[in-house]
């Protein structure tokens, strides 16, 4: 698409200022499964986001078409929508920073050099070895994915701005069975540098998380304390993310709201939004506002000492954007609990009476991020004594997220990401409460 | 759209080496995207999404592959790519592409983009009205509105050559009733196959959002729900999508297939207390996922997959037909272009028994009434579900009592089928979004009014 006319043809029609943000991928899914490919997918998908300031107001297009032909729609939706926005915050379109920091690693070309027969026979090789773990283990699905992500930025201020970032995953799903019970356990690595896949771990543990959990049931309900694993931690931040964001207490949908410079967690937790963090698809050196990002605490040692902001709500609040400008919206870039010193058998040892928290369930429905009340379906182990006993299901595990993030007594070593790049190490909770049998 | 001379050489090419099937699916999708919050339109979106997916098999391996570059060029070298996957001296033949056949069923009247900007934004606006008028309590209001036209053309190495359009129009109201620091939500989203006069002739807006704002009242002024195991009256309507979440998805191919789902080798059993029968049907006339080819270019069809609790029917798609030994169901959906096809459900609900409402509530000494189910998920090889109930009562004496709020089902899908041991004659369908291998697909979930003798139930305030 020829982007210069574009932009002429939005000054003639009364478009202000006009942004685009392109995005161009190139995908590669590998998915193993009984000893064959059950898929393999590539794919080069592009998309175009505009937005642009009509009479004050911002309007926006999006578009996978991305020709020529395409100019007017583009324009014309940009003034339809601006037409009938009513929220008056002022918008911006802007003219970039004077420094963006230079951010290593986020792309490393050697992991395409790799021939995709390689992957292919890695991921089949990876299906074995989880297979060969454990006769319980009956059915293995491993799989391979590897993204490279090229975005622009340009607007009529002279913003210009380009990045190329690529991220591959190694994993594998399995189901476990022990004739009577089933149950499935999922283990991956992320990294854009192959040799970070370690077969062997990524085998062995998923091979024992599912095989760990056969004959789970409910245990007694009641209080429990509870070590939440690094897993099952990180999805519970990302059911509440948008707590944190300067846009949802703006609307009054946050719980956070007017806890700004406040304690709510304990002390010993302390919560990172890095955009600088290597290896990962998330960072970058700039949001997609074109706002320069930042390293910064969102919560100090369990003070909340900033939300995350894009040029419309700093604007608001009256500071400068946090560079978490992205979408249309607010988000994090790389977001964690950063770790503490605690190693997770320890914690296990000195507890009496608990349960370690594997996986949580539910977190899209049962996970209120207004009240900050939840009630999850959870799955893990019971605690007896400082030992782990026997394995546990289909309980409910129900609390309030900042009563539980208070109540956060111990925080271990080791940190893992989602798919997402929503980061936890698993923490002791002094107690939560629990519904089973 | 591409001309036909172009979709034949790029099936051509994919089967140049030994493939036995190839498929293109092309997508033009025009897609309008409202948001009001706090009274005010916070977002205006147009979106047009547009691509080309291209699958090559032999047998049931597949490979896949898709762009939004539609030249000549960037088509065959996509075809050639995934084509390099295959080395096979039989070749299959394919004799070009039949008649272009359209798909003619669920007629909408009017067309999304026959309709202005305003008309679109006014819905929102009466909705957020309607619902603040509702209660004083209520304090904040969120709305989408949401408007497509999907139109895809499929065309395969067996000459099927098919276009479908695909009009659906929905409203989401979520309503917040508040006091002091309390803050409860309510949530309604009809939806359906229709046009714009979806809210002349099918809804009324108002009355959506009255029960958007219904609920969010009657939780705020409710108590934390008991926990343990009890009965458990699910009514009708969405509370379908526990069948749908923890049976539904264990009855599809993809699960079924590859021997992941409890359901497997259980066909002609009993699976389920012989008072149920449960339908995926994706014919039904306007309905939120009906149409009339699924995404493999078969016309949509009827599913009986229970009958007086025996397991009848599956629901296939062509590539794991071929896997399973059987005969496809006409149930390849995705969500676009971006999507291999897979197994998917329709609008699939447990079908009308006997018994009243009343006589349910009546039947029960003690248990929950979960009048409005939210969301909720299950893992398919372990049937073990959850869900969040969003408007519960505690029944007592055969009464319904008290509101209670925050509770959780939590079970097996095949234990609850098992357990389900009334079903009223008050059949409802609503409109959910499923989310799969395939991406998220429109879905109608529903039922009658059914009781589980027994289910664990979680809230906060303990066992009682």
């Amino acid at each position: 698409m020829n982007f210069d006319k574009l932009f002429s043809l939005a000054k003639e029609k009364g478009i202000e200022d006009l942004q685009i943000h392109y995005v161009k991928d190139n995908e590669l899914e590998i998915e193993v499964f009984g000893k064959e490919v059950n898929k393999y997918s590539i794919a080069s998908p592009s998309s175009l986001r505009v937005k642009g300031i009509y009479d004050g107001k911002m309007g926006t297009v999006s578009t996978e078409k991305i020709d020529d032909t395409m100019h007017d729609f583009i324009v014309d939706s940009i003034i339809d929508s601006a037409k009938f926005i009513e929220n008056n915050d002022e918008v911006f379109i802007y003219e970039g920073d004077d420094n963006y920091s230079l951010v290593e690693g986020l792309y490393n070309s050697k992991i395409e050099d790799i021939e995709n027969t390689k992957k292919i026979n890695d991921t089949l090789e990876l299906e074995k070895m989880v297979l060969a773990q454990d006769e319980r283990v009956k059915m293995v699905q491993a799989f391979y994915g590897e993204t490279k992500r090229d975005v622009v930025i340009k607007n009529s201020k002279g913003l210009d701005l380009k990045k190329t970032v690529n991220n591959a995953v190694f994993g594998a799903y399995v189901i476990a069975s022990d004739g009577d019970d089933q149950r499935t356990g999922l283990e991956y690595i992320q990294s854009n540098d192959y040799k970070d896949f370690n077969f062997e771990k990524m085998a062995k543990e998923s091979a024992e998380k599912a095989c760990g959990l056969l004959g789970a049931g409910p245990c007694d309900s009641g209080e429990y304390e509870i070590l939440l694993e690094n897993d099952a931690s990180a999805s519970l931040i990302a059911a509440y993310l948008s707590i944190f964001s300067a846009e949802s207490v703006q609307k009054d949908v946050s719980l956070l709201k007017g806890k700004l410079n406040t304690k709510i967690a304990n002390d010993i937790i302390t919560l990172v939004d890095d955009p600088f963090m290597k290896k990962s698809v998330k960072s970058g050196s700039f949001d997609d506002e074109g706002v320069s990002t930042k390293y910064k605490e969102v919560v100090s040692k369990g003070v909340l000492t900033t939300y995350l902001h894009n040029l419309k709500t700093a604007k608001k609040d009256g500071i400068a954007s946090t560079g978490n400008g992205y979408g249309n919206g607010i988000a994090p870039s790389n977001l964690y609990i950063k770790p503490g010193k605690h190693k997770k058998e320890e914690v296990i040892a000195g507890i009496n009476k608990g349960l370690l928290i594997t996986s949580l369930a539910g977190l899209h429905s049962g996970a209120n991020a207004i009240s900050g009340d939840f009630s999850l379906q959870a799955t893990g182990y019971l605690i007896e004594a400082g030992k782990i006993t026997s394995p546990v299901a289909l309980i409910t595990v129900a609390g309030n997220y900042l009563d539980l993030m208070n109540n956060v007594v111990g925080v271990c070593d080791d940190i893992k990401y989602n798919f997402n790049y929503i980061g936890s190490p698993s923490i002791h909770i002094k107690s939560l409460s629990v519904s089973g049998k | 759209m591409l001309n036909k001379k172009l979709i034949e050489k790029v099936i051509t090419k994919a089967l140049s080496t030994g493939a036995d099937f190839a498929e293109v699916f092309i997508e033009d999708k025009f897609a309008t995207n409202l948001n009001m919050i706090s009274s005010k339109v916070e977002k205006v979106n147009n979106s047009r999404i547009f691509g080309v997916g291209v699958r090559v098999a032999l047998g049931y391996n597949s490979v896949y592959g898709y762009t939004n570059d539609v030249s000549e060029k960037d088509l065959m070298k996509l075809a050639s790519d995934l084509s390099m996957s295959f080395n096979e001296s039989n070749k299959t033949e394919f004799n070009g592409l039949n008649e272009l056949e359209i798909g003619d069923l669920h007629k909408v009247k009017i067309l999304p983009h026959e309709v202005s900007m305003e008309n679109k934004v006014n819905i929102m606006k009466r909705a957020d009205k309607s619902a603040r008028a509702y209660s004083k309590e209520v304090t904040q209001v969120s709305i989408y509105y949401l408007d497509y036209v999907q139109n895809v053309w499929i065309a395969n190495s067996e000459g099927k050559y098919v276009q479908d359009q695909r009009v659906r129009t929905r409203s989401g109201i979520n309503a917040i009733a508040s006091k002091g620091n309390e803050k409860q939500s309510g949530f309604y989203g009809p939806g359906g196959s229709y046009g714009f006069e979806f809210y002349s002739e099918i809804i009324n807006i108002e009355e959506a959002a009255n029960e958007a704002a219904r609920i969010a009242v009657t939780m705020l002024h409710a108590e934390e729900c008991p926990s343990g195991e009890m009965p458990v009256v699910i009514d009708n309507g969405f509370g379908g999508v526990i069948f749908h979440e923890a049976c539904g998805h264990s009855l599809e191919a993809s699960s079924v297939a590859k021997g992941a789902s409890v359901f497997c080798g259980k066909k002609g059993t009993l699976i389920a207390n012989p008072l149920v029968n449960a339908i995926d049907d994706g014919t039904i006339a306007n309905a939120w996922g009906s149409s009339t080819f699924d995404d493999e270019g078969n016309r949509q069809s009827k599913r009986e997959l229970i009958k007086n609790g025996v397991l009848t029917s599956y629901m296939i798609d062509k590539l794991n037909a071929i896997r399973m030994n059987d005969e496809h169901t006409n149930s390849g959906r995705r969500e676009s272009y971006k999507f291999s096809p897979t197994s998917r459900m329709s609008n699939t609900f447990i079908d009308n028994g006997e018994s009243t409402f009343d006589e349910i509530i009546a039947a029960t000494k003690y248990g929950l009434y979960a009048k409005k189910m939210g969301g909720g998920s299950v893992n398919p090889a372990t049937g073990d579900f959850n869900f969040a109930v969003g408007e519960g009562y505690i029944i007592r004496d055969g009464k319904i009592a008290e509101p209670v709020r925050g509770a959780t089902l939590v079970g097996t899908g095949k234990d609850a089928l098992l357990k389900i041991d009334m079903i009223a004659n008050n059949l409802k369908t609503e409109q959910g979004m499923c989310g799969s291998s395939s991406g998220s697909i429109p879905a109608d979930v529903g039922q009658p009014t059914i009781r589980v003798s027994s289910m664990t139930v979680g809230g906060r305030k303990g066992a009682n």
